[in-house]
């Protein structure tokens, strides 16, 4: 298979060997094949999108051009010479460099000492600052070399990624994932400081990204991978969002997650092929529905002191009706893990109680909210949502073994059964119940989650972040099982920095801002502006 | 009660508690700026005590064959550096877990020296004693700090020696990578193994220096009881010290304090149940752990064995 064939050859500068040529490469994982027989041309002075869902091969794709995986069959050339890149160093000294989602900056060290990391030869701390400063100074990152990384934002810490990788002077540049973790207005900024980077002496730059929009706008070439393979080439200028979407998923997909893909920056251009606007379709009736009845989960006059002594919680209080999902909107930072770790009994508050069905819950006792009927899908799967290193179907009895056990014993024939039961029911990809949980791929991961907390039969249900690092099918996906679960009368807390998904989902919408809530609407009343403004603090 | 007092403050006036507690420190001190590198790496490498008996004896062998104190500290170097060795390579490279190696080889070195020390009966004898003139005579810490036997005074090249190869050279900045996030350091291509190796090494060698000290600079023949679980200690005052250098010394002074206390109480008449007494450094040692544990920062990835790839 030659790539050239359905390359739009035109944006390719005749004569000029390509910067990176993958030729034929495949690579299996056990019984998985992550690449299969990929061909893939990135050139000078372009920006290449490679497109695709969480589990379509161009994460494991770019590990090998970086060094750390090894391709089984095929051949990655540089500057059309075969190369086999045995490590990160070697991948390096090609002049290859990547800007990780969040792998290589070490928290306790200073910004210099983390730009300094990985080179050879003496350590000489003034140089580096100086190298920071013109850097800073050539791409507009402007940032303090004797701060320490762990203090920084997620947008300062990006930075200080692309600044460690464009110290080396490299000839080619990967950016995964670039904005799972930045601000709306940090992405603009990247994506601002990605052109310079690519128009400087004529690097070539990957995206690798499942959002649409973003690849969309910052793009040149765009490759769209799916189940290891490269299943489309487009030109940016002539592709458009929908078109993505199809080829990402290889299927129609819903508006509503293909507008979630679409990610933060899409506010706007979300809006402009909106079929299906913000509409008090089941809004109004949840609302009219929980009048008058008595709330399920009740927070009252909630305060925190956080750890730097600014409050993170500030007398917020919040109801909860059975059947209705209420959105918490909110700039990330602004109380909303608090208000998770809270309900997931990880806090004590200073004042304030969190009562269920009006019985008081105690806050802060290990196990109590969820003995009360509050199940919680986590903000981070894999810090307090699953254990990477035991099996699904361990995984899916962390909470309670009541159902597979007996006095204390595991009956492992009913887990395995009820573990097959939960696997058919979620739809989990997987080799079985004994998988090893890391096996899985992300939204696989989250289901199982999705899957552990629903067995509980939870009064509330705590969402936090549910949809973080997922593709767009397994957004989809988790849409239509949170409704599902308003619908049987669960009451739904959904926390979310993905302003499109509380649009989407909720029936009432609150917003939070420096531990408090500024504001509350139904899905009806919704005005984007006032909302925005409510989150940045203004109204 | 007035009887108590007055034989604390006789402790504390006698210059002797002072020598001893000098001593005790600069042993603790040898042994736990090299285990601080180790751990800092992200090795909890409790072989220390392994690889300070190893150090003794091998000096003390060194010793009785060549008669050459440089030739013995060698040798101690070389003693201690086999312990290293084992436990280096036993835990990051074939990655047997790092507590199970350090426990096994603390037991097999304890046997080891004391079966050669039957065998071979090293003899040995102190080192000479450098008095430094003026500075000895500054009164109570005069002759303890500046009127020692020569090992002593190696501190003074161990310790700025430590300081400056972990926060000064790149080597330095890539072990405390290693300890904080492997995963980070082995994307930055860094191999992070065996930085955790060269580190342990690192511990080997001044606990190599700490054994041959503790034969020439305090005690003067070979026991395999002169180690008697003061490893441990040294690992204490690591962490009471907070991961950091100077916390770690003011941990091995702390602590060489209580050591040396119990020493005077005994030296000086006073009589208290001695097996109560034996305990009494561990006891300060528990407290100061207890005190100061949870106040600290560990190096994130302290004790986790890294694999690459997996996460």
């Amino acid at each position: 298979m030659e790539s050239g064939s359905t390359d739009p050859a035109g944006a390719v500068p005749a004569g000029a060997a390509p910067a990176v040529a993958f030729r034929n490469i495949t690579k299996r994982f056990g019984a998985v094949t992550a690449c299969d027989r990929v061909d893939l041309e990135l050139h000078r002075g372009r920006i290449h999108g490679i497109l695709g869902e969480n589990g379509a091969g161009k994460s494991t794709l770019m590990k090998m051009l970086i060094g750390l995986v090894l391709p089984d069959e095929g051949s990655i050339r540089i500057d059309g010479e075969s190369r086999a890149i045995h490590s990160p160093l070697a991948a390096a000294n090609l002049g290859i460099g990547m800007v990780h989602q969040h792998f290589s900056l070490v928290d306790a060290l200073t910004v210099w000492e983390n730009v300094a990391l990985g080179e050879a030869g003496r350590l000489d701390p003034g140089a580096i600052r100086n190298r920071i400063g013109e850097i800073a100074e050539q791409y507009g990152l402007v940032i303090d070399p004797d701060a320490r990384v762990g203090e920084l934002t997620a947008g300062l810490r990006q930075r200080v990624e692309i600044i460690k990788c464009l110290r080396r002077d490299p000839n080619i540049v990967i950016f995964d994932e670039p904005t799972s973790v930045l601000t709306p207005e940090e992405s603009v900024q990247l994506f601002a400081s990605l052109r310079q980077v690519v128009a400087d002496e004529g690097r070539a730059v990957v995206l690798v990204s499942h959002k649409l929009d973003e690849v969309l706008h910052a793009t040149d070439d765009i490759s769209i991978m799916r189940q290891g393979q490269v299943v489309d080439r487009l030109l940016a200028a002539e592709a458009d969002a929908p078109t993505l979407a199809r080829g990402m998923v290889g299927r129609e997909v819903s508006l509503r997650s293909e507008r979630a893909a679409l990610g933060v920056l899409s506010v706007d251009e979300a809006n402009g092929f909106d079929d299906t606007p913000i509409a008090p379709t089941t809004g109004s009736t949840a609302t009219s529905a929980s009048d008058g009845r008595r709330p399920v989960l009740s927070i009252t006059n909630a305060s925190l002191r956080g750890s730097g002594g600014t409050p993170a919680l500030q007398d917020l209080s919040l109801d909860l009706h059975a059947g209705e999902i209420v959105g918490v909107a909110g700039v990330e930072g602004n109380g909303q893990r608090e208000l998770g770790d809270l309900l997931s009994s990880l806090l004590s508050l200073d004042s304030g109680s969190v009562s269920i069905d009006g019985t008081r819950v105690p806050d802060g006792r290990s196990g109590a909210m969820a003995r009360a009927g509050i199940g919680v899908i986590p903000e981070d799967r894999h810090d307090s949502g699953i254990v990477l290193d035991m099996t699904l179907a361990e995984n899916l009895v962390l909470v309670d073994q009541s159902a597979v056990a007996q006095r204390g014993v595991l009956d492992r024939r009913s887990l395995d059964r009820f573990a097959r039961a939960m696997i058919d029911e979620f739809a989990i990809q997987c080799a079985g119940p004994d998988a090893p949980m890391w096996s899985l791929s992300g939204g696989n991961q989250q289901r199982v989650v999705l899957a552990r907390e629903l067995a509980q039969n939870p009064k509330v249900l705590i969402a936090a972040q549910p949809t973080r690092g997922l593709d767009v099918g397994a957004i989809e996906y988790m849409g239509e099982r949170l409704e599902a679960a308003a619908e049987a009368g669960v009451a739904v807390l959904l926390i979310s920095s993905e302003l499109e998904e509380i649009l989407d989902l909720s029936h009432r919408i609150v917003v939070m801002h420096s531990g408090r809530i500024v504001g509350e609407m139904t899905r009806s009343e919704v005005d984007l502006e006032q909302l925005g403004l409510l989150m940045g603090g203004a109204a | 009660m007035g009887a108590f007092f007055d034989a604390i403050i006789d402790i504390i006036s006698s210059d002797s508690t002072y020598i001893n507690g000098a001593l005790f420190a600069a042993f603790l001190i040898f042994a736990a700026s090299g285990e601080w590198v180790a751990e800092r790496a992200g090795t909890l490498n409790i072989s220390v005590e392994g690889m300070l008996l190893a150090g003794a004896f091998a000096s003390a062998v060194g010793y009785d064959v060549t008669e050459s104190m440089p030739v013995a500290l060698l040798a101690g170097i070389v003693g201690s550096l086999v312990v290293a060795a084992v436990q280096a390579e036993m835990s990051h490279r074939l990655s047997a877990d790092q507590f199970v190696v350090g426990l096994t080889l603390n037991i097999l070195v304890f046997g080891l020296a004391g079966f050669l020390d039957n065998e071979l009966e090293p003899t040995t004898k102190h080192a000479g004693r450098w008095v430094i003139p003026v500075l000895s005579d500054i009164p109570l810490v005069g002759d303890a700090l500046f009127a020692q036997r020569w090992p002593f005074y190696l501190l003074f090249a161990v310790i700025p020696l430590t300081w400056w190869v972990v926060y000064r050279t790149r080597w330095g900045l890539e072990v405390r990578s290693v300890g904080e996030n492997p995963q980070s350091a082995d994307v930055s291509g860094i191999d992070v193994n065996r930085r955790r190796r060269q580190s342990i090494y690192y511990a080997g060698f001044t606990s190599g220096i700490g054994g041959w000290f503790l034969i020439f600079g305090v005690i003067g023949l070979f026991e395999d009881s002169v180690v008697g679980g003061r490893g441990f200690i040294a690992i204490a005052a690591v962490i009471f010290g907070g991961w950091t250098l100077r916390g770690t010394i003011a941990g091995c002074a702390v602590f060489a304090g209580a050591l040396s206390f119990r020493l005077s109480v005994q030296g000086l008449g006073y009589e208290v149940n001695s097996e109560l007494l034996q305990s009494l450094p561990f006891v300060v040692t528990l407290v100061g752990m207890a005190l100061f544990a949870h106040r600290v920062r560990a190096p994130a990835a302290l004790a986790r064995p890294f694999v690459r790839g997996l996460k």
